[in-house]
C-alpha cells in the first residue's frame, strides 16, 4: 500500500531517535509490560505469604468482590448499568442475555487483552471459551485462579437468582490454564441446575467440565486476537470495537483487574506498609537488573529503539529512551526536560502516571518502576547511572543521572 | 461455533429440516403508533409500507443517509394505527427513529421486555400449530399475523421465522410464557418435535444454509450489493434514496457472497477475518458456521466485486484456510 494512503492512519509510538514503533507492536508491548508488572506484584505476594491456598483464596475473594461492585447499588441502577452494556454491545434478548452476560463480557475483555481464541459453545446451558494465547501467562497459577473468581462475579451480576446475592448459578471451571503450562486456557460455565453440579468455593474452579470439551488443533490456533489480526474486535452480535478503542481500554483496565484488585489483598498480607514497600522495591529492583544481564538484550534494545552508534553503551540516553518507549506504549503522556550525555529528565503528570484508570490510582506504579528502572539501568547502561523519581508540584520527574548511594540495592 | 461432530446440534438442525422443532425467542419488537405512523415507516424503510393491509407483514431494509443497510426487519400492520417491527435489536431502531422522526406525528416503543416469543419451525410445524392454537393456520399466508388463543391464553401468531422452512412465531404476555411453553411442548411432543437449545443452530446454521443473513452481515452494504435489490421501491421517497440512486448508477464495488472452507473446521476464523486472493486482501468474512443439511463449513463474506467472481479460490484468516467463493445460499 502506498504511504500516501496510509500515512494518516498508520500511527505508532515515536522513539527518542525518531523510529516509529507501529501501533500494533506498541499495543502488544503495552500488554506485556502490564503483565510483567503484575508478575512482579505476584512475586511480592509470594514473599509475603507462603501458603498457596491462603493467598490464592484471598485474591480470589477480593477480585470477586470488586467485580461484583457493579451490583452494589439499587436494582434500578443495576438494570441501567446492564441495559447500557446491552446497548453498547448490541446484545439481543434472544440470547437470554441476562443469563450469559458473563461470557459476553469476558469475550470482549479477553480480545482487548490479546488473549486470543474463540467461544467454542454458547448455549442456554453451557458456555465454553478457549484461548490460544495470553500475555498474562507469565504471572502464575494464582492469577489463573483469580480470573475464575472474576468470571464468577460477572455471571452472578446478571444471572444470579436474586439481586445482590452471589448465587453461583453456574459451575465455572478453568479446565486448562496457560499460566499453569497447558497449551490453552479453557473456561467452561455449565448451569448447575441442568447438570446437577455442586456449588463451588474459591479454589474449586480449576476442575474439569461436565461435558466434553473441544480442543482446537495446533494448525488452526491463532497467535493474536482479532484486533491485531484484523484491526477490530467484532462480537457475535456484529458490534465492533476498533484496535484503537481496545488499546485505550486495556491501557486503563489492564492495570485495574491484574494489579489494583489483587493489591488490595496483597497489601494486607504485610505487617505494615513499610514491610510491603521494602519487599516490593527488592522484587522490582531484581526484575530490573535481570532484564539486561544478557549482552544480546542490550543490543536488541538498541536495535528496537534505533539508538545511533554515536551514543555509546555508558550513556544515560539509552536508559532514557527505554523509559520513554515504555511510557509511550503505555499511553502515558510525557515531556522531555533533558536528553543528553549528562542525563535524562522526563516530566509526567502524577495523576496520569499513577492513575492509568482514573478512579483507581496506583502509587505502587511509582514505587515499582523506580526500583525496576534503577535496577535495569545498572545492567543496561552501567552502575554509574541510576534512575530515581522526584516530585515537582503535580508532576513527577523521572531522572536518569549519576548518583552515588552507599546503600544502593 | 458448530462442528460437524456435534450430534446434538445435528439432531436439532435435522428436526427443523425434516420434522419440526420449537424454541424461545426470535427477535426484538418495536411498536409504532400515531397518526403518521404509516407515513413515517414508508419514509424510513425502503420497501413500500403504505397500503399494507391490516394483518399482513413485509420484509424490508432500513438505510442510513449513505444508502448503507443499518437494519433489516419485518413490518407487521397489526391493527389500524398499530404497527409492529421485528428487528434483531430494538433499542438501536428506537435511537434511529429518535433522530429521524421530527415532523411526524408518531410514537414508538421497544416492547421486547413485555412480550415473550416462541418459534415453531419445520415442515410439520403446521400440524403442531393446529394442535396448539384455537384457530387454523391452514390459510395463513407468509407474514400474516392473527390474534388467537392457546388453551384460553391470548396469543398472537404470524407465519414466519428464520430457518427457511414453513414456520410460525407465537407472541404472548411475559406472565403467560411458562404456560404457553408448556402447551407448545405438549403439542410438539405428539410429533416428536424437540425444543432447540443450541442458539447457533437456529440463529446461524439453519438460516445461513438458506441464504438468510443477520443485519450485521449486511452492515454498510447497499441493498443492491446485499442481493436485496428486490425489496427497494424507487418509486417512493425514503431515507437514503438519493445515495442509493447514485450507487445504482455505478457498478457495485462490493459483493455479498458465500464462502466454503475446505478444512475440517473454522476455529481460526472470526467475524471480519480478512479474505485474500493470492495473498492480497480482497474482502472480509462475515460469519462462518457448520451447515448440517449441506454438511459443509459455510459462511458469508463481503468481497471486491470486480476482483472476486464466483468460483474464485481464496484463503481466509491467520492460517490461510483455503476456501472458494460461492452463491450465498446452499439449499
Amino acid at each position: 500500500m502506498a504511504l500516501l494512503e496510509h500515512v494518516d492512519t498508520h500511527r505508532g509510538v515515536e522513539t527518542a531517535f525518531g523510529k516509529i514503533i507501529p501501533e500494533k507492536e506498541a499495543y502488544s508491548y503495552c500488554l506485556r509490560t502490564i503483565a510483567a508488572f503484575s508478575a512482579n506484584i505476584f512475586q511480592v505476594m509470594r514473599v509475603l505469604n507462603d501458603d498457596w491456598e491462603d493467598r490464592t483464596s484471598q485474591i480470589c475473594e477480593i477480585a470477586n468482590m470488586m467485580n461484583c461492585a457493579a451490583c452494589s447499588g439499587s436494582e434500578e441502577e443495576l438494570f441501567d448499568y446492564l441495559n447500557a452494556f446491552y446497548d453498547e454491545w448490541n446484545i439481543p434478548e434472544l440470547v437470554k442475555r441476562a443469563a450469559w452476560i458473563g461470557a459476553i463480557w469476558g469475550d470482549y475483555g479477553d480480545e482487548a487483552e490479546d488473549m486470543a481464541g474463540r467461544v467454542i459453545q454458547f448455549t442456554e446451558d453451557r458456555v465454553e471459551k478457549e484461548l490460544d494465547s495470553c500475555p498474562w501467562d507469565i504471572v502464575g497459577s494464582e492469577m489463573c485462579n483469580m480470573t475464575t473468581a472474576m468470571f464468577t462475579a460477572n455471571f452472578d451480576i446478571a444471572a444470579g437468582g436474586e439481586h445482590g446475592e452471589i448465587t453461583n448459578d453456574v459451575a465455572l471451571n478453568m479446565c486448562e490454564a496457560r499460566g499453569c503450562g497447558n497449551p490453552h486456557c479453557r473456561v467452561v460455565a455449565e448451569r448447575r441446575d441442568t447438570f446437577d453440579l455442586e456449588k463451588q468455593d474459591w479454589l474449586d474452579h480449576r476442575g474439569q467440565a461436565y461435558l466434553p470439551v473441544h480442543d482446537t488443533p495446533s494448525e488452526r490456533r491463532v497467535k493474536h486476537a482479532q484486533g491485531l489480526r484484523n484491526g477490530q474486535y467484532t462480537n457475535a452480535f456484529g458490534e465492533e470495537n476498533s484496535l484503537e478503542w481496545q488499546y485505550n481500554w486495556v491501557a486503563q483496565m489492564g492495570w485495574v483487574w491484574s494489579i489494583s484488585f489483587p493489591l488490595i489483598a496483597i497489601r494486607d498480607m504485610a505487617d505494615d506498609d513499610d514491610e510491603f514497600e521494602r519487599i516490593l522495591k527488592i522484587v522490582f529492583a531484581t526484575a530490573g537488573k535481570n532484564s539486561f544481564i544478557d549482552p544480546f538484550a542490550r543490543e536488541g534494545l538498541r536495535n528496537w529503539l534505533d539508538i545511533p552508534r554515536e551514543i555509546g553503551d555508558n550513556d544515560p540516553r539509552v536508559m532514557g529512551a527505554y523509559i520513554q518507549a515504555i511510557l509511550g506504549c503505555q499511553l502515558v503522556p510525557y515531556e522531555f526536560e533533558a536528553f543528553d550525555a549528562d542525563g535524562v529528565e522526563i516530566r509526567v503528570d502524577q495523576e496520569t502516571f499513577t492513575g492509568r484508570f482514573e478512579m483507581a490510582p496506583l502509587d505502587e506504579i511509582t514505587l515499582g518502576y523506580e526500583a525496576q528502572w534503577n535496577g535495569a539501568c545498572h545492567t543496561l547502561v552501567s552502575p554509574e547511572w541510576s534512575v530515581w523519581i522526584d516530585e515537582d508540584d503535580d508532576d513527577f520527574i523521572i531522572n536518569v543521572g549519576r548518583k552515588v548511594d552507599d546503600r544502593a540495592l | 461455533m458448530l462442528f460437524k461432530e456435534d450430534e446434538i446440534a445435528r439432531a436439532e438442525a435435522t428436526a427443523v429440516r425434516e420434522n419440526a422443532a420449537w424454541y424461545r425467542w426470535t427477535h426484538d419488537l418495536v411498536k409504532v403508533t400515531g397518526e403518521d405512523a404509516e407515513k413515517f415507516l414508508d419514509w424510513i424503510l425502503v420497501n413500500s409500507i403504505a397500503g399494507l393491509s391490516v394483518g399482513r407483514g413485509k420484509y424490508t431494509t432500513m438505510l442510513d443517509e449513505n444508502g448503507g443497510i443499518i437494519d433489516d426487519l419485518v413490518v407487521f400492520h397489526k391493527a389500524e394505527g398499530l404497527w409492529w417491527l421485528s428487528t434483531l435489536y430494538g433499542p438501536h431502531a428506537v435511537k434511529w427513529f429518535d433522530a429521524h422522526s421530527q415532523g411526524f406525528n408518531v410514537a414508538y416503543e421497544d416492547i421486547t421486555q413485555e412480550i415473550d416469543m416462541y418459534a415453531i419451525q419445520g415442515p410439520n410445524s403446521a400440524k403442531v400449530m393446529d394442535g396448539l392454537i384455537a384457530d387454523s393456520v391452514d390459510d395463513l399466508k407468509r407474514f400474516q399475523i392473527i390474534d388467537t388463543t392457546i388453551g384460553g391464553i391470548a396469543a398472537i401468531v404470524d407465519r414466519g421465522g428464520f430457518t427457511g422452512e414453513l414456520g410460525y412465531e407465537i407472541y404472548c404476555a411475559r406472565e403467560d410464557s411458562a404456560a404457553v411453553a408448556e402447551a407448545i411442548e405438549a403439542a410438539a411432543a405428539k410429533y416428536e418435535a424437540p425444543r432447540l437449545k443450541t442458539l447457533e443452530v437456529y440463529v446461524r446454521s439453519l438460516p445461513m444454509e438458506k441464504g438468510m443473513a443477520l443485519r450485521q452481515d449486511y452492515k454498510g452494504l447497499t441493498p443492491y450489493e446485499a442481493n436485496l435489490g428486490w425489496s427497494v421501491r424507487m418509486d417512493k421517497d425514503f431515507l437514503g434514496k438519493e445515495a442509493l440512486e447514485a450507487a445504482q448508477a455505478e457498478e457495485p464495488k462490493r459483493a455479498f457472497v458465500g464462502i466454503e472452507i475446505e478444512r475440517e473446521s473454522y476455529e481460526d476464523i472470526a467475524q471480519n477475518e480478512i479474505i485474500r486472493k493470492r495473498g492480497v486482501p480482497v474482502g472480509i468474512c462475515r460469519q462462518m458456521i457448520y451447515g448440517y443439511t449441506v454438511d459443509k463449513n459455510i459462511g458469508f463474506g463481503i468481497v471486491d466485486a470486480r476482483k472476486v467472481p464466483l468460483g474464485t479460490r481464496v484463503t481466509i484468516g491467520p492460517n490461510d484456510s483455503p476456501a472458494v467463493i460461492v452463491e450465498p445460499k446452499w439449499c
